[in-house]
């Protein structure tokens, strides 16, 4: 299958996570994800192109690749297409901040957007 | 210094520092409570976050269901009676009459009994949570904003100056139950109910069951 990998550097380091539901709340829940450095979300990078995350409900790491998509977003996912269920689309990647959404909608509504803020 | 003198000094060390929490949470008019039996976990499950349980969720048959009672009390009407043994939160009404809610007692609301008052009120809380938990389930966000798969459920009402919270839970099948994590917790449509009858600086009183 074919798509376009994105190196994964941007990703790497700690960050503090935290995550929210409502735009409202994104900004104190960005404060809040800075005060989680205290225990930090570590991303390293994988053996091959991708960074070793986790995915939902799972508590072992995998291997992850940052794709495009054919409609110009990015996710975060296994080496499966653009948008698959199990992905995060990148909603915001910058320097400080990076920000994802669930692609599947239960597991969306479950936990939120998830937000990183680099320690 | 010798192994034995390091250890009195450690346990006196100890003594006085559980000698100055005690003091303080008398102070702050609650107590341990001293020699309390461990609780017994009637249902032993941790805590769900992603799990979702909405506005309408209520406790609606059995003992557990929200229900006016007759409720010979002293107490003013607005008072919350809560008896961690039976699993009921009362709020007083006057005229010998209370609602009864079912709870669920987390270990935290074990250990403590006496008089405080609801310091604030929040909808659809924040969670944080803990550390052990994070280590077990490390792909959790280490803060939640509120909302429906939060385990604090869609009302809190705060505890004095203390962490301890009446809250709502996303796991309403713990009504009833002594559950390892939280405090006191009801199903989210009566935590709901409970949150629009009570006021900010409203009097409450946690009765531990009689140790003998």
């Amino acid at each position: 299958m074919s798509f376009k990998v994105v190196p994964p550097e941007p990703l790497l380091g700690k960050w503090g996570l935290a995550s929210y539901r409502d735009e409202k709340d994104r900004a104190r829940t960005e404060k809040m994800a800075r005060v989680q450095c205290k225990n930090p979300y570590v991303i390293a990078k994988g053996p091959t192109d991708g960074v070793m995350m986790h995915v939902a409900d799972d508590p072992d790491e995998h291997e992850l690749a940052l794709k495009k998509g054919a409609d110009g977003k990015t996710y975060l996912g296994f080496n499966a297409p653009p948008g698959d269920p199990a992905d995060r689309q990148v909603v915001e990647l910058t320097p400080k901040v990076l920000v994802m959404k669930f692609v599947d909608p239960d597991t969306n509504a479950r936990y939120g957007t998830f937000v990183y803020v680099r320690c | 210094m010798r192994p034995d003198e390091a250890a009195i000094k450690r346990s006196g060390g100890a003594r006085r520092f559980a000698l100055r929490c005690g003091l303080l949470l008398v102070m702050l008019g609650v107590a341990p409570v001293r020699g309390a039996a461990p609780e017994i976990i009637t249902m032993d499950v941790g805590d769900e976050p992603g799990r979702v349980s909405t506005e309408e969720v209520r406790i609606e048959d059995g003992p557990f269901a929200r229900q006016l009672v007759f409720f010979r009390t002293a107490e003013a009407p607005g008072t919350l009676i809560i008896s961690t043994n039976d699993r009921f939160l009362y709020l007083v009404l006057g005229a010998n009459r209370a609602l009864r809610y079912g709870i669920g007692v987390g270990r935290e609301g074990f250990q403590w009994s006496g008089l405080v008052k609801i310091s604030r009120k929040a909808e659809w809380p924040d969670w944080t949570p803990p550390p052990e938990m994070i280590e077990r389930q490390p792909y959790l966000p280490r803060f939640m904003a509120g909302g429906p798969g939060n385990p604090m459920g869609a009302r809190a009402m705060y505890l004095g100056s203390t962490v301890y919270r009446i809250h709502g839970t996303n796991q309403p099948e713990t009504i009833g139950e002594a559950v390892s994590s939280g405090c006191f917790r009801l199903a989210n449509g009566d935590v709901i109910d409970l949150f629009s009858r009570v006021d900010v600086g409203a009097k409450v009183i946690i009765r531990q069951a009689a140790q003998l």
